[in-house]
């Protein structure tokens, strides 16, 4: 029996061996090696540039290069009209210049959280609701190259709750249980965080939320939002839909279902809208790029004449929704308008070279965290912080200034203030 | 576990004697797998009325090759519900294998040629780890499944992040490919169509096929007949990561780009295909024609709702309500109900355990 046990082992030992190679195999085949890291400007920062700004306080200096202004918000004058929310912005982006070690920052990037090695007594939360595309990604490392230049951080800690409320309501508590100093958020859950928000306020711990993570009540429930004014956002895609498309069918796409940042925008442009254009279709796509595709062919189903889109994420416009028209037989042709400006979208544009394709975008905002945190960062140090931080908006022209920018992945941000050469070593 | 679990009555239909036992199991077999025919020709007739356009050339441009990825991973799901188990590694296979097709492409086509068969070694691989654990260590696949895919989904979220995130584009040789149009319809759709065929086939037609199908029938009484009911239960889960590996092939190649989330609609889907086609997740018989046909009435279904321009909330009502109905009259439920009358209005006067066929 035993003998016979042993060479049914023998027999299966081959087999056993070949599928462990395999394994191996695939792992090898499939994975490369990164570059080396080095040290260097926490955000992007052109050789010579004039600095906008003057004076300080709370720790901070109200100064920023002009060119890095330039490249988050396309002018270096598109700063917010509250003088507070200025001198925050120029503070936060003035943080560029100061050196970072990139190994840490990508260890820390990796490791979803890290010790800065400072000894510093603060910790700082990024507690992320969803966090798993490239956008979400690349604000966690704006997030850490900010909290790198701060002496007196000595620890991130970045929490992701995949889609989940229920696990967002609780790494909020989590890290509001561990007592850190500071929290930034992006809120895809709405006014239903108001609860954990508050919490952490009554516990004296300031949060922020970017990119227009509208939750009711800043500057009482919580410290404050930064971003555009997507109400205005909305408004400024109208002027462009009325004055390119003037009358015809469009669609609006946007996120999870009730988010506030597709809301925000959806309602106000469709108020602004002129009475011969009309919106055949809203539907949300969980920013998921298959949900795009199915959505963006059911409204060519029955609108293969579309006039113009309406849409939070280029990027996903440029996958599904390309792949959508192109099954369909359809010219990927009419006036798009994006929240955001991945580069990928702008190849396919540059590729396609169809004077019909009109394209408008604004920003992805990935940059809007470094001034979140450093909103947070001055409220500890005793400042009164405006309830919103809020940025004019200019949509640019594909056309004109092109979102495909050489060395940049095609999911990044163009507008991102991540070093190139710390961007191509998260994305070798 | 499932070479343990005794026969339920629905896993063995046919119980009638001599002639009339052949007319019952037929009976059964029919009433089991019809309801999704009619239920998906309903769901057309309806779509005519309310939606005319969901009928058109652009809405099947989408809908076919759609309905083909959720198709093959529901004939994968299937060969795992026939043995009593359940897959939940599926988004992570799928995910995973989109992954490696862009990442190991690189864009490249010639790399095509290595993207794919480590695709689908991954996917056999994964299958093996399921079955392995499933069928040999006797752990709950509920659990099983669902840990190991979602270890494979976080690898394959690690390896986006690292290597596809710089170039998600799949290489232009499968996009060029799957936008192919051979007679008007996608040739995705003529790819899965030949499977589903062949796997049908096998099933029905092979001695290997029917002592699968006579294993997931009734493990107990093939082991009595000196099957070897454990390595059909890791065959068939290896069977199923080898089917989720080719769906993400042919997935990527629609999409003509990948992203981490990439086959996370995969969970819960293949499942509801498989269930409403007709099987039942107790094990036994299940047909892969009638899978398929599930598989194009929900993706049919999604695509009709979108073009009908419901609201949100109302999408997700009628699409849970369709679900809900599907469940009602499955083929599962009515095979068992005409099981149980066939048996109050004629006895059987001896037993003859069979295991049917599936189409």
């Amino acid at each position: 029996m035993h003998g016979r046990k042993e060479s049914q082992m023998r027999r299966k030992r081959p087999a056993l061996a070949a599928l462990v190679a395999l394994a191996v195999a695939i792992t090898v085949v499939a994975t490369a090696s990164g570059g080396a890291a080095t040290k260097g400007p926490s955000g992007w920062v052109a050789k010579s540039s004039a600095m906008v700004g003057s004076g300080g306080g709370f720790g901070e200096t109200y100064k920023a290069p002009s060119a890095t202004l330039a490249k988050m918000f396309f002018h270096a004058n598109l700063l917010p009209a509250n003088k507070t929310a200025r001198n925050i912005t120029l503070a936060s982006i003035g943080r560029s210049t100061k050196t970072v070690d990139y190994a840490l920052a990508l260890k820390c990037w990796k490791n979803n959280g890290c010790s800065t090695g400072t000894g510093g007594k603060l910790t700082v939360a990024y507690v992320e609701g969803f966090g798993e595309n490239t956008f979400r990604q690349m604000s966690k490392m704006e997030f850490i190259l900010e909290a790198l230049t701060y002496p007196q951080i000595g620890k991130i800690i970045y929490r992701s709750a995949h889609s989940d409320l229920n696990q967002a309501i609780a790494d909020f508590k989590s890290v509001i249980a561990q007592h850190v100093s500071a929290i930034v958020t992006y809120p895809d859950f709405g006014d239903a965080m108001i609860p954990v928000f508050k919490q952490a306020t009554a516990a004296g711990i300031p949060v922020s939320t970017y990119a227009w993570g509208y939750v009711s009540g800043p500057g009482t429930n919580y410290t404050t939002v930064v971003g555009e004014d997507t109400c205005k956002l909305g408004q400024a895609f109208a002027n462009v839909m009325n004055t390119k498309v003037k009358s015809g069918d469009i669609a609006f796409l946007g996120g999870f279902p009730g988010n506030p940042l597709s809301a925000g925008w959806q309602n106000c442009e469709q108020k602004a809208l002129n009475p011969n254009i009309k919106v055949v279709a809203n539907d949300p796509t969980n920013w998921d790029p298959s949900k795009v595709q199915g959505i963006v062919s059911g409204i060519l189903a029955k609108t293969p004449k579309l006039a113009g889109l309406s849409y939070e994420d280029a990027l996903f416009m440029s996958q599904g929704g390309y792949a959508a028209y192109k099954a369909a037989n359809i010219p990927y042709e009419g006036v798009f308008t994006y929240r955001t400006d991945e580069a990928g979208m702008g190849c396919l544009a540059d590729k396609l070279k169809d004077p019909k394709l009109q394209i408008y975008y604004y920003t992805a905002g990935n940059a809007q965290i470094r001034v979140a945190l450093t909103a947070d960062m001055m409220k500890l140090a005793g400042a009164k912080i405006p309830p919103e931080i809020v940025y004019p908006i200019q949509l640019q022209q594909q056309s004109k200034r092109s979102m495909c920018l050489p060395g940049y992945p095609a999911t990044a941000s163009g507008t991102s203030l991540i070093p190139l050469s710390l961007l191509h070593q998260m994305y070798p | 576990m499932a070479a343990a679990t005794p026969p339920s009555p629905s896993r063995a239909p046919g119980t009638a004697g001599a002639s009339g036992a052949a007319l019952a199991a037929s009976a059964a077999v029919a009433a089991r797998f019809l309801p999704v025919w009619l239920a998906t020709a309903v769901l057309a007739i309806v779509a005519s009325i309310v939606a005319p356009d969901a009928l058109g050339n652009t809405s099947w441009s989408y809908v076919l090759p759609y309905t083909t990825v959720l198709a093959i991973t529901a004939l994968g799901q299937m060969l795992v519900v026939m043995h009593a188990g359940i897959d939940l590694s599926t988004p992570g296979v799928v995910s995973f294998g989109g992954n490696l097709i862009a990442g190991v492409g690189a864009g490249r086509d010639h790399r095509l040629l290595l993207a794919i068969p480590l695709c689908l070694a991954m996917g056999l691989l994964v299958g093996l780890a399921n079955g392995v654990l499933v069928g040999l260590l006797r752990l709950n696949p509920l659990i099983v499944t669902l840990a190991v895919g979602q270890i494979v989904f976080a690898w394959s979220s690690k390896y986006s992040r690292d290597h596809v995130t710089n170039q998600p584009d799949v290489p232009g040789a499968l996009s060029s490919w799957a936008g192919e149009k051979p007679l008007g319809i996608s040739v995705v759709f003529w790819t899965g169509a030949g499977l589903t065929l062949l796997v049908a086939l096998v099933l029905r037609y092979t001695t290997a096929g029917r002592r699968f199908q006579a294993v997931g029938a009734n493990p107990r009484a093939a082991w009595i007949a000196g099957l070897h009911v454990r390595r059909h239960v890791v065959l068939a889960y290896a069977a199923a990561g080898l089917l989720y590996a080719v769906a993400a092939v042919l997935l990527a190649g629609v999409r003509f780009s990948v992203d981490p989330q990439f086959g996370s609609a995969y969970l819960l889907s293949p499942i509801a295909a498989v269930v409403i086609a007709g099987a039942s997740l107790a094990g036994g018989l299940a047909s892969a024609t009638s899978t398929w046909v599930a598989a194009l009435a929900l993706t049919f279904l999604t695509q009709m709702l979108v073009v009908m321009g419901l609201s949100t909330a109302m999408q997700y009502v009628v699409f849970g309500a369709a679900i809900l109905a599907g469940m009602v009259v499955s083929g599962d439920r009515v095979a068992t109900l005409l099981g149980r009358w066939l048996r109050t209005v004629k006895p059987p006067p001896q037993s003859a355990p069979t295991a049917g066929h599936a189409s």
